[in-house]
């Protein structure tokens, strides 16, 4: 199920939540370690409104070279790459 | 050995002994994790066949094809196809529903897929499929039984979603997809030096291209996998290790390698052509598309996926101004005309509706002679289809797409009728009127609009409700309400008219000022 306002705690959470609701084209709830990619649930323009999300959400530019499976696969992945660029607060 | 000359083939079942014979050693597949060349590809396809043949599937059955795209998904292409059947592909990515209605469609009685059970499962259930074939699991010897195919039979039906949703089966035999990939080989100029990136999924028609082309002329192809596919940056860096000479796709993938492939740090001055196709390019993208890949010499690709390609446009210089990229002329394996709203010939310039006839058209829709019936006339005792394109004519013979005589759009190169996202909105309680559009004003997203004005949980439900209905390229990205749907004279819901309403709210809506 989509966490309801408050219960969303985390930023990973409040991610997932985004996915879920704007971006998974699947029936299934999405998790923070669902795999993403590999699965369909995101194509394409799904990568590049998660990108359009997060860099509004945070304030920051994601450099196109970043944009690499490796980092986006999961919620979780991109929670990890954020946290190791160091210019952003993320839990 | 190997030493003997290949005669051309005649069907698609001994395409891949052309380059077996010839170059058995060379490189012909590589999807960024396995590698084949053309001895173990042809071998693969045998064992493939021989897993089908043993379980029972005979020349003429339909086999779906549901694969995560690797190499493994062209091998199993090849391996139905030499096995004397019909290719299915089943797009495994779409929702269980609409794959099951193409395999109960197509009457298809196998599969090969590598999916895990518990998925295949739902998609299988209700149709007449007995038979699974994995072909990245055990398998028998490679045998080669003599399928007794001829130029004339079945090879392939591409599915798309039609008007009502129930699935369109385009029908192509093997003589329409060999000379669509004889033609493709001479107006490229492919051959063995040459490395293809396949982008576009089994059940798109672009992927034909690497299909059948690649094994024709000798060329290899790189199968971009599905995931990867979602990033440019990984797919340049894909394009630059395998010095891949050849791109084919729509635009939206050219420009997403361009501007997000990272290019300069991953070197694709190795293509030497890149192919586009699918829905126009919108001018100034095509610009900053053609200036980021110097190398590449780019060419318009015109086709529906009944006839594959019918036209083409090299662009010897980016376009000067904003006005459409031609669609050009004619190749080798079509014919063209241009018919007006009375149906009359148009010769010279002009404009109207384009129909197109040659060797690489389709059989038939399958099982829908009425369908069939509308699209394919007899005419000047050949067959033309119509495509549905309205076309103008310039004084130089180029050609230039005008839009549609319906409610067709491409979206990213997909087909949808806009009446099938409309449809599936309606059904839902909450929905008394909706017209479905796309929004081209950035990257081509489809949204609704949709009276009365849903609140925020019923916005959600519809999507979901969407979703379960429709290919993920047709769900709308957003659905905004209205009170009342804006209506032609004759009480139909205006579209143009909606989509002005669409624009002008969301323009308010981004010169909000932020909360």
């Amino acid at each position: 199920m989509i966490p309801d306002a408050n219960s969303i705690s985390t930023f990973t959470d409040e991610l997932v939540a985004f996915i879920d609701r704007d971006v998974s084209a699947g029936h299934e709830p999405v998790e923070a370690d669902t795999d993403l990619v590999m699965t369909g649930l995101v194509d394409s323009l799904g990568v590049v409104l998660i990108v359009e999300w997060l860099e509004e959400r945070l304030g920051i530019r994601i450099d196109p070279a970043d944009v690499v499976i490796e980092h986006f696969d999961t919620a979780r992945s991109m929670v990890d790459y954020l946290r190791s660029r160091g210019d952003c607060t993320v839990d | 050995m190997g030493s003997h000359p290949t005669s051309a083939p005649t069907t698609l079942v001994d395409l891949l002994d052309r380059s077996a014979d010839a170059r058995p050693g060379a490189m012909a597949l590589a999807d960024g994790r396995a590698r084949l060349d053309w001895r173990t590809y042809r071998e693969r396809a045998d064992r493939v066949a021989a897993a089908l043949s043993v379980a029972g599937v005979a020349p003429g059955d339909r086999v779906g094809v549901s694969m995560p795209k690797s190499v493994d998904a062209f091998v199993a292409v090849h391996g139905v196809l030499r096995a004397g059947a019909i290719v299915v592909p089943v797009d495994r990515l779409a929702p269980a529903e609409y794959g099951r209605s193409v395999l109960i469609h197509s009457g298809a009685c196998a599969v090969v897929s590598s999916q895990p059970p518990d998925r295949l499962a739902e998609v299988l259930d209700g149709t007449d499929v007995t038979r699974v074939v994995d072909p990245t699991g055990d398998l028998p010897a490679p045998v080669t039984a003599p399928t007794g195919r001829r130029p004339d039979d079945d090879a392939y039906i591409i599915f798309t979603s039609g008007s009502t949703g129930r699935p369109k089966g385009i029908v192509h035999t093997h003589a329409s997809a060999l000379a669509y990939a004889d033609a493709a080989v001479e107006t490229y100029d492919l051959g063995p030096g040459d490395v293809l990136t396949n982008i576009a999924p089994l059940h798109f028609d672009q992927s034909t291209f690497e299909l059948y082309a690649a094994p024709l002329a000798g060329s290899a192809t790189i199968v971009v996998p599905d995931g990867l596919a979602r990033f440019p940056a990984s797919v340049a860096a894909l394009v630059a290790d395998e010095r891949a000479t050849v791109w084919y796709s729509v635009p939206f993938a050219i420009s997403q390698l361009v501007e997000r492939g990272a290019l300069a740090e991953h070197d694709v001055s190795s293509l030497r052509w890149v192919l586009y196709g699918g829905e126009p390019f919108p001018p100034a993208a095509l610009r900053r598309a053609m200036a980021a890949i110097p190398s590449a010499r780019f060419s318009n690709v015109y086709g529906p996926a009944e006839l594959n390609q019918c036209t083409y446009h090299h662009l010897d210089a980016p376009p000067p101004d904003e006005m459409a990229i031609p669609i050009g002329r004619a190749w080798s394996a079509a014919q063209v005309m241009l018919v007006d709203d009375d149906d009359r010939r148009i010769d010279g310039t002009g404009e109207g509706e384009l129909l197109v006839a040659g060797p690489t058209m389709m059989r038939a829709y399958w099982n829908a002679p009425d369908l069939t019936g509308a699209a394919v006339v007899e005419r000047d005792g050949a067959r033309w289809y119509r495509t549905g394109d309205r076309v103008r004519r310039r004084p130089d013979g180029d050609l230039v797409f005008q839009g549609r005589t319906d409610h067709q759009v491409k979206v990213r190169g997909h087909r949808i009728e806009l009446e099938a996202v409309d449809a599936a909105l309606a059904d839902h309680p909450a929905v008394e009127a909706c017209a479905a559009l796309v929004d081209r004003r950035g990257d081509d997203r489809v949204v609704a609009v949709v009276a009365p004005a849903p609140d925020a949980s019923t916005e959600r439900d519809l999507i979901r409700h969407a979703r379960a209905r429709l290919p993920g390229y047709a769900v709308p990205t957003r659905i905004v309400g209205l009170g009342t749907l804006p209506r032609t004279g004759t009480g139909k819901v205006d579209r143009r008219a909606a989509e002005r309403i669409y624009i002008d709210l969301d323009d308010r809506r981004d010169d909000d000022p932020a909360p």
